[in-house]
């Protein structure tokens, strides 16, 4: 039956493009340049954003730094972390008995705090990139109620038409990938802003050198 | 349960009076709708070149459409390469066949669906619960509206018009939790349930916000991260798209993603924004072992062939319903069907027959706000005029009004003939008004006055006025 369908739809679609009025747009270009911007300003811009989400960001210049930063902020919490080889500045040193992705479904629902790196970054809308694969489990940033993302200053692109160019064979090779952009929210009740409906209600950024 | 697809309506005018007079819709669509058009100004304004993005965004809308079959053809192949099961569905009961097919090939028994607006023409939940699944919808709103057994009435806020003292009813009469008024509450008991769901399920059904012909990524964007649940938790993922939805490139889906966020909502982006480019790799952690799509013509391509083929270019942001003072007045569910607002008066008629639907695209007063907030500049008021032309050519005016016409004719271009009338028909109406508003006017005036009230003329002419004031000066 679907080839039929299939037939069938792309033959109709044939038949109405001949008739079909479709305004014509000569004078417009066809593609925009992607913005892009030193790493400064970027990481400028990057951390005014994440402020208008409500996400809090802390730049460290040393590794030392980011490891003591997210010490404190993983404290106490039962954590599910992306593997430790692939977690920046060893940070995975601190979470040794950390929940894993490939750990049982309940184990890691029952998680406090999740703990992951970053694929990339967006400056100009506040956005953490994550792609699925061995050791970067997407529950990670999706099934705890907090989550704590470690980025390298280097991981910072200003646009997302800049980190689609600089990343399309990586994002190729992966069978999802995620721009976050601020903790899960819902305004479905009477326009009024709710936080961590089903992802995490709170997002923290660690940003080293 | 949800709700009997296409149990009969009463006419248009009789839900639109019934909408007006229905005070507490007025406040939530009121307050919803000025913060949503003040939230998206902003947003756009913080776009730089935000003119300029539009106009490329709708060319490349625009370009895709002159090639629909050949992009598709493409993106079919894409999504092969990248591992993902393509079918296609002519129309309502096609589409429901497949989903159901693919669900018990998988001995699924419980699904969870993020919000998907194609599934809503064909009404996929029915076709699912009848094949002995379970459907459980995980959007806040849309599962508010499962919950009520009530239809969404706006695109990206489906319960706008309810009020939260409703929506804790609803909850504590249906899933029986204590009832409560605050919001955060209400968000949390949804949660916890919602959480159970998505644990469970063995397959998720979302809709589809965007495909790229040019590598087969399919997109979703959510804000509450329901569409990130459903497309990992559960085996089997499957995306339903009207076949419309795709763009050319990664480049026009960049463009697309600043545009739709801001249009709706007034966000920079949305909070999740997920492109798969298949199902599981073997050595990933999680998410589903078949990824499915299923392309819907459902009278899209008949639609293309037409002169409103360019509304097919819409990106469904809800930006034309905030803006819209019909919208405003009545709310989604006097439009009748699935899609509300001026978008709904054009796609409703096209897609779900002219003839059925004729009263939806006279639901404007024309005033371009549509048009003006539109992300891809879609020309909504010259689209409806096309279709109003078209009612119009079905059934031959009558007979007084073609006289009338004539004479209209024969008056207007007489000046002095023209003055002594418009004297005559300003003294009839001023004599017919009350408190300012003609509520009732004879013969063909009546035409009028049936489905809204007149202003009553002002006590002097404009030409007087002008006489009066330029004396004095």
């Amino acid at each position: 039956m679907s080839a039929d369908a299939r037939t069938a739809i792309l033959a109709r679609i044939r038949a109405a493009q001949r008739t079909a009025y479709i305004p014509d747009m000569k004078d417009t270009p066809r593609t925009l340049e992607p913005q892009t911007a030193s790493v400064e300003e970027s990481l400028a811009r990057f951390t005014k954003e994440l402020e208008l989400l409500g996400v809090a960001s802390h730049v460290e210049a040393t590794p030392d730094a980011v490891r003591a930063r997210v010490k404190e902020l993983i404290a106490g919490k039962r954590v599910l972390a992306w593997d430790a080889e692939h977690l920046p500045y060893d940070v995975g040193s601190l979470a040794k008995d950390a929940i894993l992705g490939r750990d049982d479904r309940d184990t890691q629902a029952g998680a406090e705090i999740g703990l992951s790196g970053v694929h990339g970054a967006i400056a100009e809308t506040g956005s953490l990139v994550v792609r699925s694969g061995k050791g970067t489990s997407r529950t990670v940033t999706l099934l705890p109620p907090e989550l704590v993302a470690v980025v390298g200053r280097e991981q910072l692109c200003f646009s997302m038409g800049e980190l689609f160019q600089k990343q399309e064979k990586a994002m190729a090779g992966a069978a999802c990938t995620i721009a976050i952009t601020g903790p899960s929210r819902t305004a479905d009740i009477e326009l009024q802003l709710t936080l961590g409906v089903h992802g995490p209600g709170k997002v923290t950024v660690v940003v080293g050198p | 349960m949800s709700a009997a697809p296409d149990a009969p309506l009463p006419p248009f005018a009789e839900r639109a009076r019934a909408a007006v007079k229905n005070e507490k819709l007025h406040i939530a669509l009121g307050r919803a709708t000025d913060a949503l058009g003040s939230r998206r100004s902003t947003a756009l304004g913080s776009l730089p070149n935000s003119d300029l993005v539009r106009d490329v965004a709708r060319k490349a809308k625009m370009d895709m459409l002159h090639d629909l079959a050949g992009h598709l053809e493409r993106f079919e192949e894409r999504l092969k390469a990248n591992g993902v099961h393509v079918h296609w569905a002519e129309n309502s009961a096609q589409l429901n066949q497949i989903v159901v097919d693919i669900g018990r090939k998988n001995g699924v028994k419980r699904i969870v669906k993020g919000k998907s607006m194609a599934s809503e023409e064909t009404h996929l939940n029915v076709a699912l619960e009848g094949a002995g699944m379970t459907v459980v919808e995980t959007d806040l709103g849309e599962y508010i509206v499962q919950l009520a057994k009530d239809r969404p009435s706006h695109i990206i806020l489906p319960i706008i018009h309810m009020t939260r003292e409703e929506i804790g009813k609803v909850m504590h009469e249906q899933i029986h939790v204590p009832y409560s008024d605050d919001t955060q509450t209400l968000a949390g008991y949804a949660r916890v349930r919602l959480r159970e769901e998505f644990l469970r399920a063995d397959m998720g059904i979302t809709g589809t916000n965007f495909g790229v012909v040019e590598n087969g990524t399919l997109c979703i964007v959510t804000n509450e991260g329901n569409g990130r649940m459903s497309s990992t938790m559960p085996r089997v993922h499957v995306m339903i798209m009207g076949m419309e939805r795709i763009v050319p490139t990664m480049h026009d889906l960049d463009l697309a993603l600043k545009l739709l966020a801001r249009s709706a909502t007034g966000q920079k982006l949305t909070v999740y924004t997920t492109m798969f480019r298949g199902p599981r790799r073997p050595d990933d952690e999680d998410g589903p072992q078949e990824l499915h799509v299923v392309l819907l013509d459902n009278g899209r391509a008949n639609l293309l062939g037409g002169e409103n083929a360019e509304i097919l270019g819409c990106i469904r942001c809800g930006a034309c319903l905030n803006a819209c003072p019909v919208y405003k007045s009545i709310g989604g569910h006097a439009y009748g069907d699935t899609y509300p607002g001026p978008i709904g008066s054009i796609l409703t008629p096209e897609l779900r027959g002219k003839g059925e639907w004729k009263d939806l695209p006279g639901a404007s007063s024309l005033c371009g706000a549509c048009r003006d907030v539109c992300p891809v500049r879609l020309d909504i008021p010259r689209m409806l005029l096309v279709l109003r032309n078209e009612g119009n050519k079905e059934k031959p005016a009558q007979l007084e009004l073609r006289l009338g016409m004539k004479v209209f004719r024969t008056i207007a271009s007489r000046p002095g003939l023209y003055k002594t009338a418009a004297a005559l028909g300003r003294f009839g109406l001023r004599l017919l008004s009350k408190n300012g508003w003609v509520k009732w006017a004879p013969g063909l005036a009546g035409g009028w006055t049936q489905v809204r009230d007149l202003k009553a003329p002002a006590k002097k002419t404009f030409q007087q006025l002008f006489r009066e004031r330029k004396a004095k000066a």
